[in-house]
């Protein structure tokens, strides 16, 4: 289907098997049936709905019969009693059509929102629980399309798709049967017609289905285009483009607009058909029914509900042409919901396993035995970490030092099992990292990286994750770090934007210390703090972490000198360890690192 | 919107500007479509009064044959009006896709005679919404909004006519109920309105948050966070249901409570119509006239809730106006003059002289610039260093004038940069900038740009050729699977980094400039490549005056001169010799560290050499 991405494609599915091409409105049973157990977890609702469709569409029916029945017994017989009852009758079948009506769109809205709101929660722990390969490759606006596009479109399906289609053709239906029965000539007379006029309009859903993508492919073109232009209007600039790029414009958009106008077209050609199926249905009622009539074999007011009848039969079968659409691109969107909850998360064999195995208190004595690992894993090669071993004992202080792309934020990958080894085994306190619930060896770590990434929400909710019990403990920690902070409910903006680097900094702090951790990892951490800072962080740290143990990876190697070890990576290799003043005898990378840093300081460089 | 508009008239007149204007320009296509329009509603009269005459025959026992008349007139009506619902559609909505066509064209027009200081500061969101929704929402307003409200006008007359025509007493008796439903709709669509906004900003949080969880989810994983977020969605979720649903209650309330006007206008008619018939048999109520206001009152429901929606088109159409126009009204800060015929180029063009030139970006205080005193002479070769934020980059798009330069402060080639013709003044100028930006079109194409039209292909060919060799990207495109047709972005081939500023780079020397300027244009391409393409730059016959920023030592000490700039400040100019002896001199330490770094960098190879082996 997608052969780029098939060459690199491995345990990770690609974004096709995500479901992002478009299916051309196949169902597949696999679907329905998955949506159907959904909804049958509401059966009162769907019970109810179906009852009121059927109360309504009965009631439907019998209004014009009732008009009929005025004309041919109260008043051609003169009976002004019987009219009296008649209106009742008539006033009550309306209210009860109403209703129905009501209380079936109601109960359906009911429906679909729980629904969605069940497969967006389903979708999202989904989201949630899958391994981290997959969100490397697939870019996130897909996945969010997901939860929010295609849940909405689903939801859509049921409260104005589903609902229309059920509806309008039992409408269709029960007018039909009711025409028959009234009288099997005149019925089969005035349905005459009906046979070509449902067939026009699947007919017609179809060209508009048609007619729609090509708006739709048009108007993304275009939207491509101009978005380009947009962020790239410098260049235009610079190169004098305005008028070659404004030709191409130019020709999108007429394309554009001409596929607006074929969809126009469909409607154009499929109204007129409606309105003259009609029109001859009416004209043979008015010859052959007049006709029965004069000759007293048909009542007057039957034939009356006759012209109501084939009147009110062309507009549901329009309704049921449109929506079949949104039906359609419902279903389009469920199936790709459901690929994406069918794919397997990264918890369920350990779920069976943290349930046999009670996690024992960490001490923090962390083992790499020949650890290899790659990217990718279609095949060997492009190794990011290379035959790596190493043990870091309870209690140590390791700094981690390279140059970029030497393998030290894919260690802390590893450690924090987002990634597994390819070769080799990572422990923890003797245990092989995989014989532990991720949830719980992660939750053990305590992790301050670099970037630090917000969520909305104020800054203590950022530190405590909405867990009001941790409240207190944010004021101690903070208290203990030394660390002023404005206002601990500051709403966050987009992106974190009224925090200083510093601010954001602290905060990361905060919230690794708030989740009590057994072993810290400070992946770059105070970068962005001066060097002031930093030592009374370092200081206050010292007393928080106590006895734990600790990593820290650094490219200011000022922050790592006073480890009790250093790790020297280089491309995923092991080359140098040791304590600073080992290291620096040896005159190797690190010394080299060392000096070039220590002219660090100056107005030029960054 | 509740603004009224008669609250602020002028901005609802300039806000219905666009709809005016094309409404007039497609007057023609407008003008047959309502035409048409007319005539389907003066037709639909007809069949409730076909319908009326067949009944009365029918009853009255007239000739037979008049009902195969009516039948047959019944045909004809409907083959009229079939015809003339395709003509309006085809007439008046094809006048909006042309409407929306040509505002489209208007707005994109626009944007690219606007200055590069306005997309700064614009989102690309927003100027897509325009693009998009904005502009359709007009266009709705000149075709859907006019068509309604157009067909609810004559239907509130013609309707109306014809019942009386028939029972003026019966008419006034049915439509008791009819003045409610303008009123309800108005209503509902208010309530309906205020619900919506907030299930969208409903819908925003929970975009926002599914958002953040995906990007954010190493840190949701990290501190083992899934529970948390998960009932945080299953919250912000339940809100959403609930406020839809409250939404979908008014929603689905507007139908059945106009179809209870309707019902109860029906109502009126069986049991006031009927009971008139029973007392007086002969009377003006016929069981024809009954039938026939039976189908008039059905119709009748239509205009009314038609008024509504015209009235919410119109609405939306004002508003997204307003919009538009905001950005249409505003002017490029950098105009440009008429071309002056006698220019001509000659090879010692190039000199660039910067008069005690400060500068800061339009809408902020703080200047980027500060009295930057510097003549550069054709064909000189100038470096520039400086850290990051020390005003290069700002400096060198200065030159192409990028932004609104004072007069008197920065001339080219003798005359101040605001009296070049802007088109002019950039074909001269080559600038590669450190965001590199390539089109998603074909690698030829890419680097065509900065060729003058008019040249042969063939021609173009081979100076797109020469200036890819200079680039040194012209052997690696050719490998590529369709070489210079390669179409680059997501449907072609992925460049790497330094593959793509060399690209930029073949781009702008295309175009044979009198002035290169190359702001950190190759820190993605290695070091040799480097020494290669300046050497390259160098060689060639005609050479331009280049102004180039960069850190590699390699790179700039065999410059003309350099110049060393510092929060906006010129602090140093000179040869690399004399600058690094200069006492107290900021680029000799640069100089030492960028050593060391190189250094390092060379210590880095050899290990990589070492495992090699």
């Amino acid at each position: 289907m997608n052969s780029k991405l098939e060459k690199d494609s491995d345990s990770v599915p690609s974004s096709g098997q995500i479901g992002l091409e478009d299916s051309k409105g196949k169902l597949h049973s696999g679907t329905v049936l998955q949506l159907f157990a959904r909804i049958l977890k509401y059966r009162r609702i769907t019970v109810e709905a179906g009852l009121m469709i059927f109360l309504g569409t009965f009631a439907a029916l019998l209004e014009p019969r009732l008009f009929g029945y005025a004309i041919d017994e109260a008043i051609v017989s003169k009976r002004q009693d019987l009219l009296e009852w008649i209106g009742a009758a008539f006033i009550g079948a309306t209210c009860l059509r109403i209703y129905a009506a009501k209380r079936q769109a109601y109960l359906f809205e009911l429906l679909g929102q729980r629904v969605a709101q069940d497969l967006r929660v389903e979708l999202f722990s989904h989201l949630q629980r899958l391994p981290v390969a997959i969100f490397d490759r697939v870019p996130s606006g897909r996945l969010l399309t997901r939860v929010t596009n295609d849940i909405g479109s689903l939801n859509e399906m049921f409260s104005a798709g589903f609902v229309s289609i059920v509806s309008n053709g039992l409408l269709v239906l029960g007018i039909l049967i009711w025409m028959l029965v009234l009288d099997v000539k005149l019925g089969l007379i005035a349905a005459s017609v009906f046979p070509i006029l449902a067939w026009l309009s699947v007919y017609f859903s179809r060209q508009l289905r048609e007619a729609y993508g090509e708006v739709r492919s048009r108007l993304s073109a275009l939207n491509v285009f101009l978005a380009e232009n947009f962020s790239g209007m410098k260049t235009v600039h610079l190169f004098n483009q305005q008028i070659p790029q404004l030709r191409k414009f130019d020709e999108l958009n007429q394309k554009y607009s001409d596929a607006q106008i074929g969809s126009i077209r469909v409607f154009a050609y499929f109204q007129p058909m409606i309105t003259l199926g009609a029109g001859v249905s009416i004209a043979l009622l008015i010859w052959f029914g007049g006709k029965e009539t004069v000759s007293g074999h048909l009542k007057v007011g039957v034939l009356v509900a006759y012209f109501s009848y084939v009147l009110s039969l062309f507009q549901p079968l329009r309704e049921i042409a449109d929506k079949w659409n949104v039906f359609l691109s419902g279903m389009t969107s469920a199936e790709r919901v459901f690929t994406v909850l069918n794919l397997p998360t990264e918890l369920k064999k350990e779920e069976v396993l943290h349930k046999t195995q009670p996690i024992p208190e960490i001490q923090g004595n962390i083992k790499f035995e020949n650890v290899w690992f790659s990217y990718r894993s279609d095949r060997e090669g492009d190794w990011v970490i290379r035959d790596l071993s190493f043990e870091i004992r309870a209690g140590e202080k390791i700094g981690i030092v390279g140059h970029t792309g030497a393998g030290k934020s894919t260690l802390i990958g590893l450690l924090l099992r987002f990634y597994e080894p390819k070769k080799g085994r990572i422990t923890l306190d003797g245990r092989d990292l995989r014989e532990y619930d991720k949830r719980s060896l992660r939750a053990s770590f305590g992790l301050v990286q670099q970037d630090v990434f917000l969520f909305s929400g104020t800054f203590e909710e950022n530190i405590t994750f909405w867990d009001s019990s941790k409240k207190q403990e944010v004021e101690h920690v903070l208290k203990e770090l030394r660390l002023p902070i404005r206002n601990l409910d500051l709403e966050m903006n987009e992106r974190g934007s009224n925090l200083s680097m510093g601010e954001r900094q602290v905060l990361a702090f905060a919230r690794a210390a708030a989740s009590k951790p057994r072993i810290w990892i400070l992946d770059e951490a105070t970068s962005s703090m001066d060097s002031e800072q930093e030592k009374v962080l370092q200081k206050s740290l010292t007393q928080i972490s106590g006895g734990r143990t600790g990593i820290y990876v650094a490219h200011r190697l000022a922050t790592i000198r006073e480890t009790d070890r250093i790790l020297v990576l280089h491309k995923g290799l092991l080359v140098e360890q040791g304590n600073h003043g080992d290291l620096i005898k040896r005159n190797g990378l690190y010394s080299r690192l060392y000096r070039y840093q220590g002219s660090q300081p100056s107005p030029l460089c960054p | 919107m509740s603004t009224s508009s008669k609250g602020r008239p002028s901005r609802f007149l300039e806000g219905s500007s666009f709809v005016r204007h094309y409404l007039w320009k497609y007057r023609v296509w407008v003008s047959l479509g309502l035409l048409f329009l007319v005539v389907v509603d003066l037709l639909d009269i007809l069949p409730a009064f076909l319908l009326k005459r067949s009944v009365d025959v029918v009853v009255e026992h007239q000739p037979i044959n008049t009902l195969f008349y009516l039948a047959l007139a019944y045909v004809g009506i409907s083959v009229v009006q079939g015809f003339c619902r395709y003509g309006w559609r085809m007439f008046l909505i094809r006048a909006s896709v042309f409407a929306g066509r040509d505002l489209r064209k208007k707005y994109t027009r626009h944007l690219y005679g606007l200055s590069v200081s306005f997309f700064d500061r614009q989102l690309l969101g927003d100027l897509m919404s325009l693009a998009t929704n904005d502009i359709e929402a007009v266009r709705m307003a000149i075709g859907a909004g006019l068509l309604v409200f157009a067909d609810a006008l004559f239907f509130l007359i013609t309707v109306p006519v014809a019942m009386f025509f028939l029972s003026p007493k019966l008419t006034f008796l049915v439509c008791l109920p009819l003045p409610l439903v303008p009123w309800i709709v108005l209503k509902n669509e208010k309530e309906v309105h205020s619900r919506f906004l907030k299930v969208q900003d409903s819908f925003g949080k929970i975009s926002a948050l599914v958002h953040e969880s995906l990007s954010g989810v190493r840190v949701t994983k990290g501190f083992a966070l899934e529970d948390v977020q998960i009932s945080r969605i299953t919250r912000l979720g339940e809100q959403y249901s609930a406020l839809n649903m409250d939404l979908a209650a008014f929603q689905t309330a507007l139908g059945p409570k106009l179809d209870l006007c309707m019902s109860f206008g029906l109502f009126i008619l069986l049991f006031v119509g009927g009971s008139e018939m029973i007392r007086s048999p002969q009377g003006a109520i016929t069981l024809g006239t009954f039938v026939a206001f039976q189908r008039y009152i059905q119709k009748m429901i239509w205009p009314m809730t038609a008024l509504g929606m015209a009235a919410n088109y119109f609405q939306r159409a004002v508003s997204s106006s307003n919009r538009l126009n905001e950005v249409l009204e505003t002017q490029t800060d950098v105009p440009s003059v008429a071309l002056q015929a006698s220019r001509t180029r000659s090879p010692r063009f190039g000199r660039v002289e910067f008069n005690s030139l400060s500068f800061r970006f339009p809408g902020t205080i703080e200047p980027v610039l500060k009295e930057i005193q510097l003549t550069i002479e054709p064909g000189e070769r100038v470096a520039f260093v400086g850290r990051v934020g020390a005003g290069k980059s700002t400096l060198f798009s200065l030159v192409p004038r990028l932004y609104p330069v004072e007069r008197g402060m920065l001339r080219i080639d003798g005359i101040d940069v605001n009296d070049w013709n802007l088109e002019e003044l950039r074909h001269r100028v080559g600038y590669v900038s450190q965001d590199v930006f390539l089109f998603s079109e074909s690698v030829l194409e890419n680097v065509a740009m900065g060729l003058v039209e008019g040249a042969s292909r063939s021609e173009a060919v081979l100076e797109i050729e020469a200036a890819a060799r200079i680039a040194a990207v012209h052997d690696e495109i050719t490998r590529f699977s369709q070489a210079y047709v390669t179409p680059l972005g997501e449907r072609g081939v992925n460049l790497s980094g330094g593959q793509k500023q060399r690209l930029t780079l073949a781009r702008a020397i295309a175009k044979k400039p009198d002035i290169l300027l190359l702001d950190d244009a190759l820190s993605s391409v290695d070091v040799a490549t480097e020494a290669e393409i300046l050497r390259a730059l160098r060689t060639r016959p005609q050479r331009n005056t280049e102004l180039i920023a960069a850190h590699r030592i390699s790179t700039i000490q065999d410059a003309d001169r350099i110049v060393v700039l510092h929060e906006g400040r010129v602090i140093q100019i000179g040869k690399h010799e004399e600058l690094i002896q200069a006492p107290q001199s900021v680029y000799r330490q640069f100089y030492e560290q960028q050593k060391m770094a190189e250094e390092l960098e060379a210590y880095k190879n050899e290990l990589e050499a070492g495992e090699r082996l």
